[in-house]
């Protein structure tokens, strides 16, 4: 799993590589964003080729942390099976899902100014 | 061009108490699907790919549709949030939208059409914007919001807004009645009104009345009447002497002998009035009932797996339990109480007495550490009635519908739960991801593994509180 | 299963009070004690208010009911049936065996 940060449309962006289950969650759960905290992150989830439940667990908790300081996370480009993952645990709910990166960050942005 | 499809949970929140265990696109309207007769029209619209989004589950959907190489249409699918409006589901869906024109097809409604209407053509010359619209739906060009386009004529061209079984009902008998049907109906038809599928025995005696429908692998016993004005699903069976008219019998449905279906719906065990919407359940096989696959091997090899560790567990737990529970019943640490809980995603419920051992002793951390308040529960699981780890039991409410269609069919209560097995926090959503996680990926040694995972989780939790 | 007798018309007529759900398990117990009540009266009206379901078996044992006071020269009428057992009554043909009244009083009247 790699964790690469960048800024995209003044929003960072978490580029995800790898797979994403119980040995590599830590890494993505003791991950540090530069991103100020109540700044919303986009995550990139194009190069996501596996996602397990510890990994869900990973994104939730992640997410969770981020909402509670008044940020908000948002995923872009999940693949057809990592978006199967998603479908079954229904954790569609819980995100805003976009299908391009760019869009996503756009939107992400929008709303902060609106704020 | 692409089309747009988006179906919000709450449009058709009305259908899934009638058909439960199928998803709402999937109903079948004169045995065909919803969702094919609006993949037939994106067809026939001109488009080569289809984007199906909903804010609920969509995996039956994407298990039927798949791709769409059957039709010959690239299928795609997505979620959105309830909340969403078109606008933002179009940015969400930005890359799939970019650069062509967009079919959008919003709400739970039905497109009424004609297959032998050039649609593509017609498309082409309409200008972006709203081309029909209704209180439950609308079908939109690119869905730019802007005042309606001026077409020359009548569209040929309809919405009918899919909001009541009595709607449902409808449009089904009126498909039915069309002689020369403006959709592709399933099965094969050499004369007008009467469609007949693969494999359907009819007795000599029985007799067919136009217009009907009749699914595959129908039986259709000697003396019954089908029809006038029938729709008859696949794996039906309808017993002797019995009448079917101005309904529609679901597939896997058995009739039974001398029953007079006239005016209903009838799906498995369910018979129902569709002006009304009063629906019964039978409970009788000698009247309706629901035809059901017999649970297959890998079902057979789970249970036993599992009453094999929850007998493994009881031996290991025996000696501890009879030590320790005498004890703390005495400092009357050890509190009992019984409480119906459902069982499976059928809404079975059972009366299970959980226990709840106050851990300020040393005797009591023991045995919370060695989850001797399960202790009870490893029984039921020898019965076959709990599953060794699984969900965490819900409690049975009085009032049963709501938690009912809230659970999903991977739902089966078990004594441990995956979410402690996993660490998962135990918030109610949350907990249920994970659950429904290992529902689909579990298999019966992970069952083990996970059980041992879950039950040493427990002593850690206890030493860290 | 309550039995009473009714003579407010000046005939005798037997008042059957059907509760709960009338199958299987009930149903040979409306039969027998359909024979003990014939000795007492041959004119009969089942009150279904309060009878929640009936399935085969119940409808079996209401028809043969039914039989048993027609060999005698009596009759059964049926009263108050809710939703759900009228919907089993029209679909099965048995409907058409009886005559059905939306409440006792008029089930007696009709007598």
């Amino acid at each position: 799993m790699i964790i690469k940060e960048n800024v995209c449309n003044n929003i960072t962006t978490i580029n995800l590589w790898g797979t994403l289950d119980a040995t590599t969650a830590p890494t993505l759960r003791n991950f540090k964003s530069a991103a100020a905290p109540a700044d919303p992150v986009v995550i990139n989830m194009s190069d996501v080729d596996f996602l397990d439940s510890s990994g869900l667990g990973a994104l939730v908790g992640l997410t969770r942390e981020k909402r509670e300081q008044g940020g908000e996370v948002t995923l872009a480009c999940m693949n057809n099976k990592v978006r199967k993952v998603f479908e079954i645990t229904q954790v569609y709910r819980l995100f805003d899902i976009y299908d391009d990166v760019e869009a996503a960050t756009i939107n992400a942005e929008k709303k902060q100014t609106r704020l | 061009m692409k089309t747009l499809i988006i179906i919000k949970e709450k449009d058709y929140a009305w259908l899934r108490p009638i058909f439960t265990g199928i998803h709402p696109l999937l109903v079948p309207i004169c045995n065909k699907p919803f969702i094919e007769f609006l993949i037939d029209f994106a067809i026939l619209a001109g488009s080569d790919a289809l984007r199906i989004l909903s804010d609920g589950p969509l995996s039956d959907v994407e298990e039927y549709c798949d791709n769409g190489s059957r039709w010959g249409i690239a299928i795609s699918y997505g979620s959105i949030k309830s909340s969403d409006e078109t606008l933002l589901i179009m940015e969400k869906n930005h890359r799939y939208c970019a650069g062509e024109r967009v079919l959008l097809m919003n709400g739970f409604v039905f497109i009424e059409y004609d297959k032998q209407h050039n649609y593509t053509a017609l498309f082409a010359e309409l200008p972006d914007g709203e081309i029909l619209g209704c209180n439950k739906g609308s079908l939109s060009l690119r869905g730019t919001p802007g005042e309606r386009p001026k077409v020359a004529g009548a569209l040929p061209l309809s919405l009918v807004e899919l909001d009541s079984l009595e709607v449902y009902y409808r449009l089904s008998m009126e498909i039915l009645s069309f002689g020369e049907s403006p959709y592709v109906i399933p099965g094969y038809s050499n004369e007008a009104y009467c469609h007949i599928g693969r494999n359907v025995v009819i007795s000599k005696s029985a007799e067919i009345r136009k217009p009907v429908i009749i699914g595959n692998n129908v039986q259709i016993m000697a003396d019954s009447i089908i029809g006038p004005l029938a729709v008859i699903g696949s794996n039906v069976i309808i017993d002797k002497a019995s009448t079917v008219t101005d309904s529609i019998v679901l597939e896997k449905t058995y009739i039974g002998e001398q029953l007079e279906v006239q005016n209903r719906i009838a799906a498995g065990n369910i018979l129902i009035e569709p002006e009304s919407g009063i629906s019964i359940a039978m409970d009788d096989p000698h009247l309706l009932t629901g035809i059901k696959k017999s649970g297959s091997a890998e079902i057979l090899f789970q249970s036993v797996v599992h009453r094999l560790f929850a007998l493994f567990l009881i031996t290991v737990l025996l000696i501890p339990f009879l030590l320790l529970s005498p004890i703390l019943k005495f400092q009357r640490k050890w509190k009992k109480s019984t409480g119906s809980y459902y069982i499976n995603d059928a809404g079975k419920t059972l009366a299970l007495t959980t226990t709840s051992i106050n851990r300020q002793s040393l005797p009591g951390s023991i045995a919370a550490a060695l989850s001797l308040d399960r202790f009870g529960l490893l029984f039921n699981v020898l019965s076959g009635q709990l599953a060794i780890i699984g969900s965490t039991p819900i409690a049975a409410k009085t009032d049963n519908s709501v938690p009912l269609l809230e659970m999903g069919s991977w739902y089966k209560a078990g004594v441990f739960s995956y979410a402690e097995a996993e660490e998962w926090p135990a918030n109610g959503d949350e907990r249920a991801i994970v659950e429904r996680y290992f529902a689909v990926h579990g298999n019966p040694l992970l069952d083990i593994a996970m059980t041992i995972k879950a039950f040493f989780n427990l002593i850690h939790e206890i030493h860290t509180p | 299963m309550i039995f009473h007798v009714d003579a407010s018309t000046g005939k005798t007529l037997g008042i059957v009070d059907l509760s709960g759900r009338l199958d299987a398990a009930n149903s040979s117990e409306l039969l027998k004690s359909f024979a003990v009540w014939q000795q007492q009266a041959n004119m009969f009206v089942f009150n279904c208010t309060r009878l929640d379901m009936i399935d085969s078996s119940g409808l079996g044992a209401i028809v043969a009911c039914l039989r048993k006071a027609l060999e005698k020269n009596g009759e059964l009428k049926l009263a108050a049936l809710n939703q759900k057992v009228s919907m089993v009554f029209e679909l099965t043909k048995a409907k058409k065996l009886f005559s059905i009244f939306p409440d006792t009083g008029s089930a007696i009247q009709s007598f």
